[in-house]
């Protein structure tokens, strides 16, 4: 008889699975009218989670035989997942209404897929990696055909499905390469084992693994379904795309290619500056020409994605520290973005072409502001929080000696910058188009502003602690 | 010992040419009865290594539900196969090579490998011996102590499979009636039934 | 309590600037106002602290750069010579806060302008207490940015705005020799703050460097490339183009800056820098010649003017011209107290021109003013005094007006300087004294006698100005009688080494002051000589024989016409750089920036960024198989580079 395994160190996902199964049980009894209770219950239970997580946060922490760990790095990426989480539940829910999908599965599925998240970030062994990442894949791809009765969503939902399943199979082929080649599936002895020296097969199935994650972060060349699922889903689902399994896929990648397969730095390293490249200057360059702004956003977040690759691929526990700042900041950029995205609603009905965001300077001017701060920040404008994230992964990019890395990611930035300042031109110089219909719920302007007052003030003001939770929690993976 | 080599090498050639038959043949019907064959040879190969019980659980969930839902489904669907597969051949070529660039640089990894030194004490440390337990105590043995968090990881995948699946496909059509059951159970004769009294050779 | 000196004013400018709406007018211009008055008393009190008391001292503030070998802080640095300053500047500053609540009275910005008034103090505050030379820039660059702004107050004047433009260029040459010379001194000694640099001086003056295979001395260049920074402040001979034009701006700012405060800034950046100076003495022979040159050419094109605010600005050029060969011949300290001096008696002059301006319906021609002394009796004394300070006037041994003692000092430190700049500066400031005195009767005589030449309804409304006005005025002839007299004992006299502390550093062997004192009887008079001729002649002219004038220009024409064209100053910068530069930046402009840069700069590589977008748009079919395809692709790609790499 073995003893039970130590649940301390996951009690904060012991309890989110809880509460989500609780959810599903009163959504499942009280019908679809408690969907408003079940949203406001579901984020209630993120909050708590978090609470649990951040007093968790402490010393490495190994259960479930080694699958499972704790650590400061994992309760880092764990704090924005469920800020993020929690934000997209709440804002979504009037656009939940006005779409006709307010069903109380919308929010269990969220919680299920951010319970996937956390466990992902806290995965120690390629299985408890996979299983949480096909958790969070399968409830985004639901999520994303939520709208059902909409053609675009279920294609959408269908496109993610199929080239997500494709991407497992990509993960599962690579994990037995590795497991082939090193006899265990846990990271920790992966690690141990793999510093003896590389083999052409473990190799093969590195590049499996990093293939399917890139998929997941949606990198360049295995980005190509970002821009249709983002467009095609309902905008609430893409707000909550374009976070937090972002972070978490991320982060994810950030743990296995620095923590099992850190011996292998030479090789890796050049795929992800690869990546990153890539996703950087097709990032910039095709979201020039893009008319609808979830588009835009898709091809900005692959591009944002390129900007944090930039910090992995530095392959120093300093570049570490910049991805974590950066996706810190990327969060209430892109969560105050979309919380403006979420509020263009004209005539009764949802609206997402930039040119209908003409004159909103005149029509809605703390909106306007609003997400001209978010734009400068994503453009990389000083002093907004935006310039930092890139500071940082540059700045750690330039000491690991990746020159020509940087150089082009700053002209990628460039051409980015354009689009970001194309929408605030629209915003502040065009004739103004239809107004936005009032009333937006106050949540949604509260998020707006808050986003916008984080970006703008508190980060840059308050740069110091947050880099320090980034240093003591990718200092957590170089320990060893 | 021969038959062992023979009947390996058997299952192994039908399990691989069904499964290239699943893609290729040109009858949907066709396709999910040689993936019922494939399965079957998978599950003679999980005997062959001693893993009866696996073995069992293939036939049983895999042929005898999976497989046999799939046919239902192919045949109840009219789909025209032949026409969603016009376009394929365009990119054959491009898509033949890429396969096979591929495909040649797993085989020389494979023909080259050369596992870590560790693999083999690494392997051995999960596995109960084989010897003194049964294949079905054994994988119990695994799934409720030492991988626990996997099994009920795997849990929560298929409930947000069977939610995702309720979600997506049902709803509420307005004049279907519905069987419910604890409303036919809770019937009683009297609400159901009138008792009346028929005079005889007279009508109601 | 510096603290609180300093950062009053730009609190008083920030409430005035960016709440004037709520405040109101009168709000502003009291917050103001207190701001600067309070900021004097304050100043005084550390006069007596600091200047008297002997307490210097360097407050730092807060880390400013801090980045490789250059390290600067914000700091207060507070000794005598700054003391002074602080003194003259928030005494000045106040006065014309209070006088700018009447003289501006009918205008519609009045927060905008006393924003700008306060937020200048604070600027020049920062200039006067900098305790490096990166943070004097940026008090220096401050006070240009809000002299830019006033003279260009009335920016719907085609000729204000142009002013502001013109002063603002010419400043940017010197400033630019100004960043050029610290550029150089922290190559030279490694840091910029005035400490450190002044202890290192005595070992850098036999320090050489090749400039374009010329062997310079390395200080000497330093301290000239710093003073092309004074000159184009402190608006001296080649540089000094702007100073007449700045009389666009509204009066009280001519008062404030153009007189007594900002334009002096160069004279206090060369004292400050004495012991830099000091140790180049080439520069310091620079110094002298363009100052007494300046005092000379600025007096004689005063002497032909006709604008009243135009002579007195031309007044305050060959002024600073005495202040600069004083410093040149190392009589910092009579460059001060000159400064301190003229300070009083020129924002007087210019306060009491803006109240004759303001009491002739804002006619500025004294041409066609006259006989109006009897309806503004109190701006009348005030000029008179005004003038008597100038002109320097005062019975030796008893009294004298400010400028009697500081102007005499000057001239006495030129001649027992013992150099040929020495002396040649001491004749042309004898020459200038003359010149100054006549053309001050001259503006006196042609402003308040003879007989009224101005139109029938301007002399009806003639009026004395309201006290608001009077007050301040009232002030700065208490100054400007007797801060000469209270002051030379402090400035000049036994007690100025214990009075000047460590502030101001002069070799033993020029100690020009010391000389001053035992300078010939005739060299002592001869100024005063100069000064009561040149009031004589002013009155000859201009009272006694009104036609002789006439008479004289008449028989020296070309000197006159030169004197009067200001030396074809303006005429000569338009033809040889203005037009080229025009003509320049067209050809950069046309030729380089849109038929090369653009097109193959941003419009090209704007026009191949919106194709390589096309086709990135292009590769998103929306085809699932696509997308796979282009999955494994990928995949595959990544395979095989590795299989090419091991």
């Amino acid at each position: 008889m073995t003893a039970l395994p130590d649940f301390a160190p996951a009690i904060p996902e012991i309890v989110l699975a809880v509460a989500s199964l609780a959810l599903l049980l009163v959504g499942a009894f009280k019908g679809d009218g408690s969907t408003r209770l079940v949203s406001w219950l579901g984020t209630a239970a993120l909050a708590v989670v978090l609470v649990l997580v951040w007093a968790n946060t402490g010393d490495k922490a190994l259960t479930f035989g080694g699958m499972f760990i704790a650590d400061r790095f994992a309760s880092f990426a764990k704090c924005l997942i469920l800020i993020a989480s929690g934000i997209t539940l709440v804002i979504s829910q009037d656009y939940l209404k006005l779409e006709r999908m307010d069903r109380p599965e919308y929010a269990v599925l969220v919680l299920l897929a951010t319970l996937g998240m956390l466990m992902l970030v806290s995965a120690n062994d390629l299985m408890s990696l996979y299983l949480g990442l096909e958790l969070m894949s399968l409830s985004l791809y639901v999520v994303a055909a939520f709208r059902r009765d909409a053609v675009k969503s279920s294609e959408a939902g269908l496109k993610y499905f199929v080239l997500g399943a494709l991407g497992s199979g990509l993960y599962l082929y690579g994990a037995s390469l590795v497991y082939g080649f090193t006899g265990t599936t846990s990271f920790t002895q992966i690690a141990t084992t793999v510093g003896n020296g590389p083999s052409i097969g473990l190799i093969a199935g590195l590049v499996f693994v990093m293939a399917s994650l890139a998929f997941k972060v949606s990198a360049v060349p295995f980005h190509m379904w970002t821009p249709d699922v983002y467009e095609g889903a309902p905008t609430s689902v893409t707000a909550f795309f374009a976070v937090a399994p972002k972070i978490a896929a991320l982060c994810l990648m950030v743990r296995v290619l620095v923590g099992p397969f850190g011996p292998l730095v030479d090789q890796w390293q050049q795929v992800v500056v690869f990546i990153s490249l890539a996703s950087m200057i097709l990032g910039s360059f095709a979201a020039v020409v893009q008319k609808n702004i979830k588009r835009l956003l898709a091809y900005s977040s692959i591009g944002h994605v390129g900007f944090a690759l930039v910090g992995l691929a530095s392959g120093t526990e300093e570049g570490v520290r910049g991805v974590l700042a950066y996706l810190a900041i990327y969060l209430f950029m892109n969560l105050g973005t979309f919380a403006c995205v979420l509020a263009m609603k004209a005539g009764g009905r949802m609206v997402e072409d930039i040119k209908d965001l003409s004159g909103l300077s005149r029509t809605n001017p703390l909106m306007a502001l609003c997400l001209a701060a978010f734009m400068f920040s994503m453009a990389g404008v000083p002093p907004l929080a935006g310039f930092f994230g890139k500071l940082y992964v540059f700045m750690a990019a330039v000491h690991a000696g990746l020159y020509a890395l940087s150089i082009i990611g700053v002209l990628a930035s460039v051409v980015a910058a354009y689009y970001y300042l194309r929408v605030v031109k629209i915003m502040y110089f065009d004739e103004p188009a239809e107004a936005f219909d009032r009333g937006q719920s106050g949540v949604i302007r509260f998020v707006m502003a808050a986003s916008a007052v984080i970006i703008a003030i508190v980060i840059p003001l308050a740069l110091q602690p947050m880099t320090h939770a980034a240093q003591a929690a990718a200092a957590t993976l170089f320990l060893g | 010992m021969i038959i062992q080599a023979l009947a390996f090498y058997l299952f192994a050639a039908v399990t691989v040419l069904s499964g290239a038959m699943v893609i290729t043949a040109r009858n949907p019907v066709h396709s999910v009865l040689f993936l019922v064959l494939a399965f079957f040879s998978a599950a003679g190969l999980f005997l062959l290594i001693g893993a009866e019980f696996v073995a069992m659980i293939l036939v049983i969930v895999y042929v005898g539900a999976v497989a046999v839902l799939f046919l239902f489904v192919v045949m109840m669907l009219d789909i025209d196969f032949a026409e969603l597969r016009t376009g394929l051949l365009r990119y054959a070529p491009i898509g033949a090579l890429v396969g096979i660039v591929l495909l040649i640089e797993l085989v020389v990894a494979l023909v080259s490998w050369k596992g870590a030194s560790e693999a083999t004490a690494n392997l051995a440390v999960p596995t109960p011996p084989a010897s003194t337990t049964q294949n079905a105590v054994a994988i119990g043995e695994l799934i409720y102590t030492h991988y626990a968090y996997l099994f009920q990881a795997a849990g929560l995948v298929l409930l947000v499979a069977m939610i995702g699946a309720i979600a997506l496909t049902l709803r509420q059509r307005p004049g279907v009636r519905r069987q419910k059951i604890a409303n036919q159970n809770a019937v009683q004769p009297a609400d159901v039934a009138e008792v009346r009294k028929v005079a005889s050779r007279g009508g109601i | 309590m510096e603290i609180a000196a300093i950062f009053l004013p730009i609190l008083g400018s920030f409430i005035a600037g960016f709440f004037g709406r709520f405040i109101g007018d009168r709000g502003a211009q009291a917050v103001t106002c207190l701001g600067v008055c309070v900021s004097a008393l304050l100043s005084i009190a550390l006069f007596f602290d600091v200047a008297l008391g002997g307490h210097a001292r360097v407050i730092p503030l807060m880390t400013w750069i801090d980045s490789g070998d250059l390290k600067l802080d914000w700091a207060i640095k507070i000794d005598t010579l700054t003391s002074v300053m602080l003194i003259v500047v928030t005494v000045v500053s106040s006065m014309v806060h209070i006088y700018s609540v009447g003289y501006m009275s009918h205008d519609r910005s009045k927060q905008r302008f006393m924003a700008y008034l306060s937020l200048f103090t604070f600027m020049m505050l920062m200039l006067v207490t900098a305790d490096n030379l990166v943070q004097m820039f940026f008090g220096w660059e401050g006070v240009g940015v809000a002299s830019y702004l006033l003279i260009g107050f009335w920016y719907e004047k085609q000729s204000a705005s142009g002013a502001a433009i013109k002063a603002f260029l010419v400043n940017r040459v010197g400033d630019f020799g100004f960043v050029l010379g610290i550029g150089l001194v922290f190559f030279l000694f490694g840091t910029v703050n005035f400490d450190v640099l002044f202890e290192k001086a005595p070992e850098m003056t036999e320090l050489t460097y090749n400039f374009l295979g010329f062997q310079v001395n390395a200080l000497t260049c330093a301290c000239l490339l710093l003073f092309v920074g004074a000159m184009g402040k402190s608006a001296q001979l080649l540089l000094h183009t702007w100073l007449p034009d700045a009389m666009e701006g509204p009066t009280p700012v001519s008062a404030l800056i153009h007189a007594a405060t900002m334009v002096t800034a160069g004279v206090f950046m060369t004292a400050r820098l004495s012991p830099l100076f000091e140790y180049a003495p080439d520069a310091l022979a620079f110094v002298t010649v363009i100052g007494s040159l300046t005092a000379l050419v600025a007096a004689t094109i005063g002497m032909t003017q006709f604008d009243i605010k135009r002579v007195i600005a031309y007044s305050t050029m060959s002024q600073l011209g005495y202040m600069f060969f004083a410093a040149g011949v190392s009589a910092y300290s009579a460059a001060v107290f000159h400064l301190m001096t003229h300070a009083f008696f020129k924002a007087l002059l210019f306060l009491g021109a803006g109240s004759v301006i303001h009491a002739m319906s804002d006619e500025q021609d004294m041409r066609k003013m006259g006989g109006i002394w009897r309806f503004i009796p109190v701006t009348y004394v005030m000029m008179w005094i005004g003038s008597l300070a100038l002109a320097g006037v005062g019975i030796p041994g008893l009294f004298g007006f400010a400028g009697f003692y500081s102007k005499d000092l000057i001239l006495e430190a030129a001649w027992g300087a013992h150099s040929g700049v020495g002396e040649f500066a001491y004749w042309m400031g004898v020459i200038a004294a003359f010149i100054t005195a006549f053309y001050s009767w001259r503006l006196i005589i042609m402003t308040f006698h003879g007989k009224p030449r101005a139109d029938h309804h301007t002399m009806e409304h003639v009026h004395e100005s309201p006290l608001v006005m009077t007050l301040p005025l009232g002030v700065l002839a208490i100054g400007a009688a007797f801060a000469g007299f209270i002051g030379e004992e402090w400035f000049a006299g036994e007690e100025r080494e214990h009075f000047w502390g460590e502030a101001i550093k002069v070799l033993s062997t020029h100690d020009s002051i010391a000389a001053a004192h035992h300078v010939e009887l005739w060299v002592k008079m001869l100024p005063l000589v100069a000064a009561f001729s040149g009031i004589f002649f002013g009155y000859l002219f201009y009272m006694i024989k009104p036609d002789l004038p006439g008479k004289f220009v008449a028989a020296v024409r070309p000197l006159h016409q030169l004197f009067f064209r200001k030396y074809y100053f303006d005429e000569i910068y338009d033809a040889v750089f203005v037009k080229n530069a025009f003509r320049l930046g067209s050809f950069f402009w046309k030729r380089g920036d849109e038929q090369t840069i653009d097109a193959f700069g941003p419009d090209g590589v704007a026009a191949v960024t919106g194709k390589l977008a096309g086709l990135a748009g292009k590769l998103q079919t929306g085809y699932l198989y696509h997308y796979a395809f282009a999955m494994v692709i990928g995949l595959a790609a990544f395979v095989t580079w590795f299989w090419i790499g091991l």
